[in-house]
């Protein structure tokens, strides 16, 4: 390399989340970004999401990454490691690591909730990456953490998971099923409490069964041990994604179809008081200088391309004109072929991070 | 056998697949094959970010039926307003329904119930197929979310079938389960880029549900292919993105080929914005592919 490798200063942030819709590339580009910061010097940790096998091979990192960081082999001054996320297994080690006794650890593993359930449960994904993502900045062993994010239906959840989590605690629900009616000695209730409970009990039991209401409360229940912990860390994590060194960068799709969607994650980002970094829009198809692109007789196949490419610079022009002012919109060129090594990680960072610095 | 044979006695198709990979434009181009056909068609949405109604050219359905042709109709359809109706349905006092949708006991359920709202959304995909609330119509297509949330979808109900085991909510999950299952009345579309991580994910989500026995899949649509461009005008174009991107895509072919021999159908890359024209060239496509 001639130049030395370096990070403008408007990405040399400690942690970059990386947030975009499903199949728009952000994966690949937080790989990227890793290999650039460890380029320019920085011991980098880069956290991502069901990575394809191809980028998996070209950071080396096979199953071994799962759940815990794997050095990169990489020739530079910084280090680069990578960490694939596990939901499950974030769980399980929570479990064991923040419950009481192995008993208690061991009645959890054991709940019907927890065993059939766990994985598909709303927002647990989400709320696993905050916690693997505390644990790797509690540790400190890292200058820069690249966050990848799963890809979400509605891609804010993620954000909103400790918000989430942390009213979940709070509520009603939890304290209800932590003492449940039918534990409850009538003696100690007035009597319209009593009919009240009774009449909802009988309600309940009807539309829900008995056994539903008693494997949740044992749920709560076997976690509540857990729930203290949990509420700190995840208030911890929402001031992390809002500190000064926490910047947002949203990774979208070519094509003024596309616009719409981007601005209103923007918009949410902004309003949820996140940091926001340049939007980088993704796989662009360059203009066709065809004569006759407009023509009927022209090949279907010239068509297509002289179509893909002017939407998407009309999208360009459009985002541009949303976004003005330097620096707030990077373009990357649609790639003949995924990056598949560290090297061509490092140019795509590179052709990124080269619009910074005019 | 065509599309339309397949689907000839269905009552309800569900779509999914990766994110991006075209579901919502599938959804709109096999509601508009079925109602071109003579069947009575609902498409219904799940994404809060509505754009249904852009592929069919009406205007945003914003939780209401909104017509968009002769015998189709679309429905934009959040579980929260599903399940609010349900309380409704069986509290008719209005204030009381109130209180209970608005209590915040009520509203963790609903949020943290494992599988409570997909349940609801199927739900009422399943009613709509009975007329329920809903125009009269003979097939639902459902456009589904993408393939990880789409898989705990159509596991939901049997996964709540056994929480709520004893329970009405339980007997209802049941039922709806037992439909899902049935390869006489639903029909599970897969749909997929030749791309790397869609069909991996493609390939993962047969896994899944061929594991689950529950809902198998009918039908698997390649979508958005490249086509081919005669090496002259490769020349003239210099761009090697084109060639590329034909090896990767006849790769992933090959591969999606390999694990599934069932139903497939092939659809090119348009030079088209979404939209009813390009809607209406993929519905005649669909119809048109044959195995
Ligand atoms: N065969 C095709 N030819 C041209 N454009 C297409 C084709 N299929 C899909 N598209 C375009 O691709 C874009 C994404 O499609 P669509 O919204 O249907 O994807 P989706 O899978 O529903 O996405 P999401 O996962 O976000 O719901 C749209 O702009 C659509 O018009
Ligand atoms: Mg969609």
């Amino acid at each position: 390399m001639v130049t030395p490798a370096r990070v403008p200063a408007a990405l040399d942030r400690p942690l970059l989340v990386v947030v975009g819709g499903g199949g728009v590339g952000k994966t690949t580009l937080a790989a990227a970004l890793g290999v650039q910061s460890a380029l320019a010097g920085k011991r980098t940790l880069v956290m991502t999401f069901d990575p394809s096998l191809r980028l998996k091979d070209a950071l080396g990192v096979g199953e071994a990454a799962r759940d815990r960081g794997v050095r990169v082999p990489l020739d530079a001054p910084g280090t680069l490691d990578a960490s694939l996320l596990d939901a499950k297994a974030t769980f399980d080690r929570l479990v064991s690591k923040y419950a009481p006794d192995p008993a208690a650890a061991d009645r959890i593993f054991r709940n019907r909730f927890y065993r059939d359930l766990a994985g598909t449960l709303a927002g647990i994904l989400e709320y696993m990456a905050m916690e693997r993502l505390f644990e790797a900045r509690a540790e400190g062993a890292h200058d820069r953490i690249i966050l990848d994010t799963p890809p979400t239906r509605q891609a804010l959840d993620f954000l909103q998971a400790p918000d989430r989590i942390v009213d979940f605690l709070d509520s009603r629900a939890v304290k209800m099923a932590l003492d449940p009616i039918w534990e409850r000695d009538p003696r100690s209730m007035s009597l319209p409490a009593r009919l009240a409970a009774r009449a909802g009990m009988e309600m309940a039991d009807r539309t829900l069964g008995r056994r539903f209401l008693e494997d949740l409360v044992e749920f709560v229940r076997a976690f509540n041990p857990l729930f203290d912990g949990f509420r700190d860390r995840a208030e911890e994590v929402r001031r992390l994604l809002r500190d000064e060194g926490t910047l947002f960068l949203l990774v979208a799709g070519p094509g003024p179809d596309r616009i719409p969607d981007a601005m209103f994650f923007l918009r949410k980002l902004k309003e949820a008081g996140h940091r926001l970094g340049p939007l980088v829009v993704n796989q662009v198809h360059p203009p066709v200088e065809n004569p006759r692109a407009g023509s009927p007789d022209l090949h279907p196949g010239l068509r297509l391309l002289a179509h893909l490419g002017s939407r998407d610079q009309e999208g360009l022009r459009q985002i541009r004109d949303l976004l003005p002012g330097p620096g707030s919109v990077l373009e990357l060129p649609a790639q003949p072929r995924p990056p598949s090594d560290l090297p061509s990680l490092a140019a795509l960072a590179r052709a990124m991070l080269i619009q910074l610095d005019n | 056998m065509s599309v339309l044979d397949l689907l000839a006695r269905r009552r309800l198709v569900v779509v999914t697949g990766k994110g991006g990979t075209g579901k919502s434009t599938l959804a709109a181009a096999l509601g508009r094959l079925l109602a071109g056909a003579g069947r009575k068609t609902l498409v219904v949405e799940v994404d809060p970010r509505e754009s249904l109604h852009q592929a069919l050219g009406v205007e945003p359905s914003g939780g209401e039926v909104v017509q968009a042709g002769e015998g189709l109709w679309i429905q934009n359809v959040q579980a929260q307003a599903v399940i609010e109706g349900l309380v409704r349905e069986k509290v008719p006092v209005p204030f009381f329904a109130r209180k209970i949708t608005e209590s915040p006991a009520f509203r963790h359920f609903v949020a943290g119930a494992p599988g409570f709202k997909e349940t609801a959304v199927l739900g009422h995909a399943y009613r709509a197929t009975r007329g329920h609330r809903t125009p009269r119509v003979e097939v639902v297509v459902l456009d589904a979310p993408a393939s990880g949330h789409g898989a705990s979808l159509l596991a939901a109900p049997a996964l709540l079938a056994l929480a709520a085991e004893g329970g009405q909510l339980g007997e209802v999950a049941a039922e709806l389960a037992a439909f899902l299952a049935d390869p006489a009345q639903c029909a599970i579309f897969l749909g997929t880029l030749a791309e790397e991580m869609p069909v991996q994910e493609t390939l993962e989500l047969l896994e899944t549900l061929d594991s689950a026995g529950g809902p198998r899949v009918a039908m698997v649509c390649v979508n958005a292919l490249f086509p081919p461009l005669p090496a002259d005008l490769l020349e003239a174009v210099r761009q090697d993105l084109w060639g590329e991107r034909r090896r990767l895509q006849e790769r992933e072919r090959a591969r999606l080929r390999d694990r599934w021999e069932g139903p497939l159908a092939e659809l090119p890359l348009l030079p088209l914005d979404r939209g009813p024209a390009l809607t209406r060239d993929l519905a005649t496509r669909l119809g048109e592919a044959r195995w």
